[in-house]
């Protein structure tokens, strides 16, 4: 007789923002990732506290990979900022951050959450319009004919990770390869529709930054093609050398893992059956005139033997994430089955090389059109080549973000704080309508836009880790730091040098007023305009894509969590 | 997630995480650098060319080892906290790069940790910290350029100025070789320095103090160039040798007996048993080619220091890769092409570098060899394994196979004898004489191997098969099933590996062998030794030499040594520091990480500019009191602050270093009364592996210093929830 056992009732929170742990554990998250910001942002060690491998970062696709939160409005936080992450890569922490600011700033006013929501709905489109309007005072053209902003665009994000330990040479060494790869991917002949290449990165660790390197087409390392005899590849008539891909096992193991048992007479030997019919395929390819044969996985000793003896040169466990970008480079079609060989899956190569590069043997593909290149990407230590690669392959992502919108944020919190100024000028002068609309007083809507532009302008405040003061003006709205140790009665002019993101000087006196200033609104003077000169060398500037659509996720998230009523738990 | 709250140095920022985890008592005391610190004294002794060996002992299971290194040092820390991880991580990525400059490494994590530790103290603020210190060990790696010597260069002056009989504040360097050659010379030079030595009584020293340089320098060359008969007796005490001839005893447990140094020439009292032995060098092996020894020879001499057994060994590698490529063409000093043999239980002087590949088999095995005698064997290179159950890497057994038999009647055999016969039919067919196995072989196998005199030997590296591949023809298979007659080599040779005096070594339980093949590019190294703990020792020292050489030829330069580097870069600092700092707005914004940083940057320059500088002044006083120069690290500073001044004296603080570099009086103690006579035996660095060791030290140090907090995660964290130190922590 079974028993059944009684369900335990669903645990019912309500007005989860209330309750001193979601407020104490949001604060908690919110000072780790505040910390983290920036260029001189802290990092943190990430490890299993028991002798594991540590992690050094400040990166939020490494920090939240790893943030195991327990309750569930958190959960909701790092759930919609790592959904944002896997799209964008870049500008992680500015949403997550933002958000936190925006629930922390609302859950204070005295204001019905749905009346905050709203608002803020109505400020985030004026937000949005403005930064997609022409007359955008924060952001700058792109121009990919010439390579100096997209040098910016890629600095930016290499200095904004500490962890990766990059000194100044290193730095600009790193941002020519990683346009220089990015610029392999772009096709040369543009056909209606462009498709991007791909840039392999090439793990070297232990070996300086400097060390690095970008090289067209792929390499697969082959630990023990230094045992195998040298040869010259085949080659077909027209010089090319005729590649097959097989994404198959070659390693003559029985292949079906679906359960059941096979029974053989012992006179039959499987694995010979097996290795027959590799060969078999073996004698197909040779008769093709295949000169390269590349295995996803690993290739039978006996059947690279015999395609070695025929010229044909053998390079297998070249790993799944090679697959793509190798069928596309050599423009032959995956082999998934010893059944499907067809003179239509093969391709063709330029060359094949054997390359050493720090003790390591690589086999070195060269295509005809190099939309396919590798990065050899080196750094020191172990920790410190994981935060880079993370910072690479964002580069990368966001150039390809750039390319189909070609704009970019000024960054260094100057685009916050030029926000947060032009939203200020803007709702002062918000017509009575509006606020009929959105079923709000005046006062209300005031509120919830000084909270808005609050938590902006506290992101931007978090980019300063060692005491000192941020400073807006009321000119440009950019953002400006002082060391700290100075006093706050100090004419701001001798103390500041440049804006955050470089682009404007301290020559005449701007206006400044601190930003976190506890006292007195600020006073609106006219709408923010754009900075006289819009070319700098050393600009700070961020994705416009991925800054664009953190301020959204911020905004809409940080909506949400206030919504939640209540939360119920189901305990069984 | 448990977060556990580190200290803070800087307080502004912290008080958006909970303020009950600030500990008050260590304000300003950042926790990581502290265990940096802590494990990195444990380093001290382990700097510059005399070592004090450590034992480490477990607890738990009273094992204990010897080290005498900072690689070996470390792999038996305990090394749980996460500082100590990425120490451990750091230190083996600079040995598996270069195999030198862990020490150094080691060392400067724990200064400049304390120095950082103390700008801390002072209120400095981590950014100014990092930009500073980083942008400053820049530019001093820019500045020691000038310190920067070419091989070639090297080549030409040491093989010139080796020869000197006596250093003479000459400033060329051409005094001729004849002088050398000149026996009365020699004899009159021996009458002068044996005098005021001080002769050892036997068993002396072997407990003076802790360190264990027991019998590094007792070896005279026993393969010099080319094949010299061996010169030294081992004199029944392993502490104490008599170099034949020439009647000096010579000891080297004395720390004062540092024959040969990168960081300090030698001077007074050190140099003359270094100069004896190079004498006897010269007047034996090299005087037929005193002044062409390739140069790589004394190079590998000056980059080396302390055991002359490896010393020598190197410079037989040297003269024999040398040699070959000038018949080939090929590249002039390749490791991929040096193996190392350990054969315990034979003094250390029968230390040697035989051509080919020398490995110790069991007597079983060894007895297969006189069968061969000299005939050219057949040679089969295998790289798997050579069992049964091997399968090739990838494969996937089959689990569910289930074999009939048809006809019980053939059962008899089990199914491992029908193998065994299958694999020794291959082998017998092709008429294999020589089987070398990259992985393991079947017990079995081996022995039915031995009843058909062929020899296989299991455990061999991949370098040493492409060696043989090279040579032979052969191709590597990974089945004997694959095998084929296109896959065999010829032409190897194998005999019982014999000792400098001829001497078969039965060393008990294994015996050694040598596989040659004529024109084979393989050398090994056969290192010995009678006490087992310092085996490990002996095959670490011998492998740092030979990277040095290895990465001077690479780099094509070298740093000139003696501590030149360092007392560059101190006083590179002092000229920094004395800029006048620039107004806090206006200029040198671009150098600095950021812009709004250039401010708070040029206040704390001069202040983390000393802690920089600190580094290198302990690491040269630490090396001056370690190698017996300064009696306290006082007075080693009180030497250093004296050149620092001469140096700003002189204008030109390279020019300065230089010439007291030329003159070998860096750092010489100068209270003794033969420094007239010294040899200036030249001292140099490898470049990369010194900068590299510099800015691996720096970037961990920083990279600590800029963490605030540890988050621990996975299955770890419940056991702290629960746990009594869980206010330590805080939960998300």
């Amino acid at each position: 007789m079974a028993r059944l056992e009684a369900k335990k009732p669903p645990l019912f929170i309500g007005e989860p923002l209330t309750k001193d742990t979601v407020s104490q554990s949001l604060s908690l998250l919110s000072g780790i990732l505040k910390s983290c910001y920036g260029p001189a942002g802290r990092l943190k060690q990430l490890h299993n506290g028991g002798g594991g491998c540590v992690c050094t970062t400040s990166q939020s696709s490494a920090l939240f990979s790893c943030l195991s939160v327990s309750h569930p409005v958190l959960r909701v936080l790092t759930a919609s900022v790592q959904n944002h992450i896997s799209r964008f890569s870049d500008c992680g922490l500015f949403t997550a951050i933002l958000c936190c600011n925006l629930i922390e700033h609302f859950k204070s006013l005295d204001v019905a959450s749905c009346t905050v929501i709203k608002i803020s709905n109505h400020i985030l489109s004026l937000c949005m319009d403005y930064l997609k309007s022409e007359a955008c005072a924060c952001r700058v053209a792109v121009d990919f004919s010439s390579i100096e902003t997209l040098l910016c665009l890629v600095r930016s994000i290499l200095k904004s990770k500490p962890a990766c330990m990059l000194n100044k040479p290193e730095v600009d060494h790193l941002t020519a390869l990683i346009l220089k790869a990015f610029m392999f991917t772009v096709p040369c002949h543009v056909e209606t529709n462009a498709v991007l290449g791909k840039c392999v990165i090439v793990p070297v660790k232990g070996r300086r930054v400097v060390d690095s390197t970008v090289l067209p087409g792929l390499l697969i390392e082959a630990p023990e093609i230094q045992l195998a005899k040298p040869i010259t590849v085949k080659r077909t008539c027209s010089d090319m050398i005729k590649t097959a891909l097989f994404c198959m096992s070659m390693s003559g193991d029985l292949c079906n893992s679906e359960g059941g048992v096979i029974t053989v007479p012992q006179r039959i030997c499987l694995e010979m059956s097996e290795l027959n019919q590799l060969l078999n395929i073996g004698k197909q390819l040779v008769d093709a005139e295949v000169g390269l044969v590349v295995c996803q996985k690993v290739i039978h000793p006996s059947l690279k033997q015999y395609l070695q003896e025929n010229q044909v040169m053998a390079v297998d466990r070249a790993g799944l994430s090679l697959m793509e970008p190798l069928s596309r480079m050599t423009g032959s079609n995956p082999i998934a089955s010893i059944h499907s060989l067809s003179p239509s899956c093969y391709g063709s190569l330029k060359d094949v090389r054997i390359e050493n590069f720090a003790s390591k043997h690589f086999v070195h593909l060269i295509p005809n059109d190099p939309v396919v290149c590798s990065l050899i990407l080196c750094n020191r230590n172990e920790t410190a080549w994981d935060e880079l690669k993370r910072a690479c392959e964002t580069a990368e992502h966001v150039l390809q973000l750039t390319i189909k919108e070609p704009l970019a944020l000024l960054g260094g919190g100057c685009m916050e704080t030029h926000l947060a100024s032009y939203i200020r000028h803007k709702t002062c002068n918000l017509s009575t309508s509006s606020f009929k609309d959105m079923d709000c007083s005046r006062t209300q809507y005031q509120l919830v836009a000084d909270g808005f532009c609050r938590s902006l302008e506290s992101v931007a405040c978090s980019l300063s880790h060692d005491g000192g003061e941020t400073l807006t003006d009321m000119v440009y709205g950019h953002c400006w730091f002082v060391p700290s140790g100075f006093p706050s009665v100090s004419n701001w002019s001798d103390l500041v040098s440049k804006c955050g993101c470089g682009i404007n000087g301290s020559a005449e006196n701007l206006n400044w007023r601190l930003l976190q200033g506890r006292f007195g609104s600020p006073i609106i003077l006219g709408c923010p305009i754009d900075p006289p000169v819009k070319v700098a060398d050393f600009l700070a500037l961020d994705c416009f894509a991925a800054k664009c659509s953190g301020l959204q996720v911020a905004v809409e998230t940080a909506n949400l969590i206030l919504d939640l009523s209540c939360v119920i738990e189901d305990q069984n | 997630m448990g977060l556990e709250q580190e200290e803070r140095s800087d307080m502004h920022h912290r008080s958006c995480l909970l303020p009950m985890a600030f500990k008050d008592v260590n304000a300003r005391r950042h926790i990581g650098l502290q265990q940096l610190s802590s494990l990195a004294g444990a380093g001290r002794t382990l700097l510059g060319p005399i070592k004090s060996c450590k034992f480490i002992v477990d607890e738990s299971t009273n094992q204990s080892t010897l080290i005498c290194s900072a690689v070996r040092l470390i792999e038996s820390l305990d090394l749980s906290s996460a500082a100590g991880q990425i120490l451990n991580e750091t230190i083996q990525a600079q040995n598996k790069e270069f195999k030198t400059g862990m020490s150094t490494l080691l060392f400067l994590v724990g200064a400049w940790s304390d120095a950082v530790l103390e700008c801390l103290q002072q209120n400095v603020p981590v950014s100014a910290i990092v930009s500073v210190m980083s942008e400053g060990l820049n530019s001093c790696c820019e500045k020691v350029r000038c310190l920067q010597m070419s091989v070639h260069d090297v080549n030409k002056e040491l093989c010139s100025s080796r020869v000197r009989p006596h250093a003479f504040k000459s400033k060329t360097c051409q005094i001729g070789c004849d002088s050398l050659l000149n026996p009365q010379i020699f004899l009159d030079f021996q009458k002068e320095i044996s005098a005021p030595e001080e002769i050892f009584p036997i068993n002396s020293c072997s407990h003076q103090d802790e360190d264990c340089n027991f019998d590094k320098h007792l070896v005279s060359p026993l393969v010099g160039f080319g094949s010299i008969a061996p010169r030294v007796k081992p004199a029944g005490d392993k502490s104490m040798s008599l170099i034949a001839g020439s009647g000096v005893i010579t000891s080297s447990c004395n720390k004062k007996k540092l024959t040969h140094s990168r960081y300090f020439s030698t001077l007074g009292k050190s140099h003359f048993s270094s100069q004896q032995r190079d004498f006897q060098g010269y007047l034996s092996g090299q005087s037929a080619e005193p002044c062409e020894c390739y140069g790589l020879g004394h190079l590998a001499m000056a980059l080396s220091y302390g055991n002359q057994t490896s010393m020598k060994l190197l410079q037989s590698i040297v003269a024999y890769q040398q040699e070959r490529a000038e018949r080939r063409g090929s590249s002039q000093f390749n490791i991929a092409e040096v193996v190392t043999c350990c054969l315990l239980g034979l003094p250390e002087s029968y230390s040697c570098v035989s051509p080919g590949f020398v490995t110790l088999v069991s007597p079983e095995q060894a007895t297969v060899i006189k069968y061969f005698e000299d005939k050219p064997l057949r040679i089969l290179l295998m790289d798997g394994d050579l069992t049964e159950q091997y399968r090739h890497l990838g494969f996937s057994r089959p689990c569910n196979v289930r074999t009939i038999l048809e006809h019980p009647g053939l059962q008899e055999d089990r199914a491992g004898d029908l193998w065994l016969r299958n694999m020794l039919g291959i082998l017998k067919s092709f008429e294999v004489n020589l089987v070398l196995v990259k992985g393991n072989v079947c017990e079995n196998l081996l022995e039915g191997c031995i009843a058909n005199s062929i020899l296989v030997i299991g455990s061999v590296a991949r370098d040493v098969l492409c060696a043989f591949r090279e040579v032979t023809g052969a191709q590597p298979v990974t089945y004997l099933t694959q095998l084929k007659a296109s896959c065999l080599g010829s032409g190897a040779q194998v005999e019982l590996w014999k000792a400098s005096d001829g001497r078969a070594m039965d060393l008990g339980e294994l015996v050694p062998v040598r596989v040659k093949v004529q024109g084979i590019s393989l050398l090994t190294a056969v290192l010995t030794s009678t006490v087992a703990s310092k085996m490990q020792l002996i095959e670490d020292q011998f492998w740092t030499f030979v990277y040095r050489l290895h990465h001077a030829l690479n780099d094509g330069k070298v740093f000139l040594g003696g501590g030149a580097v360092e007392l560059l870069c101190l006083s590179h600092i002092q000229m920094l520091g004395d800029e006048p700092l620039q107004p806090p707005n206006k200029n040198a914004v671009r150098d600095f990480h950021n812009p709004w940083l250039a401010a708070s940057v040029s206040e704390y320059k001069s202040v983390v500019l000393q802690a920089l500088a600190r580094g290198w002044k302990q690491y040269l006083s630490v090396l001056m009191c370690n190698t017996a120069k300064a009696a306290s690290e006082l007075e080693a500073c009180t030497s250093i602050e004296h050149h620092l001044q001469k140096a700003a004296d002189c204008g030109s603080p390279s020019a300065y270093i230089l010439k007291e570099f030329r003159r070998g009086d860096l750092f010489s103690s100068g209270s003794s009364p033969f420094t007239d006579h010294t040899e200036v035996l030249k001292v140099y660095d490898n470049v990369t592996a010194k900068t590299e060791a510099w800015r691996r030290a720096l970037d961990l140090v920083l990279l600590v210093l800029q963490t605030d907090a540890e988050i621990i995660t996975g299955p770890k964290r419940n056991q702290l929830l629960n746990s009594h130190g869980s206010s330590e922590f805080m939960f998300l």
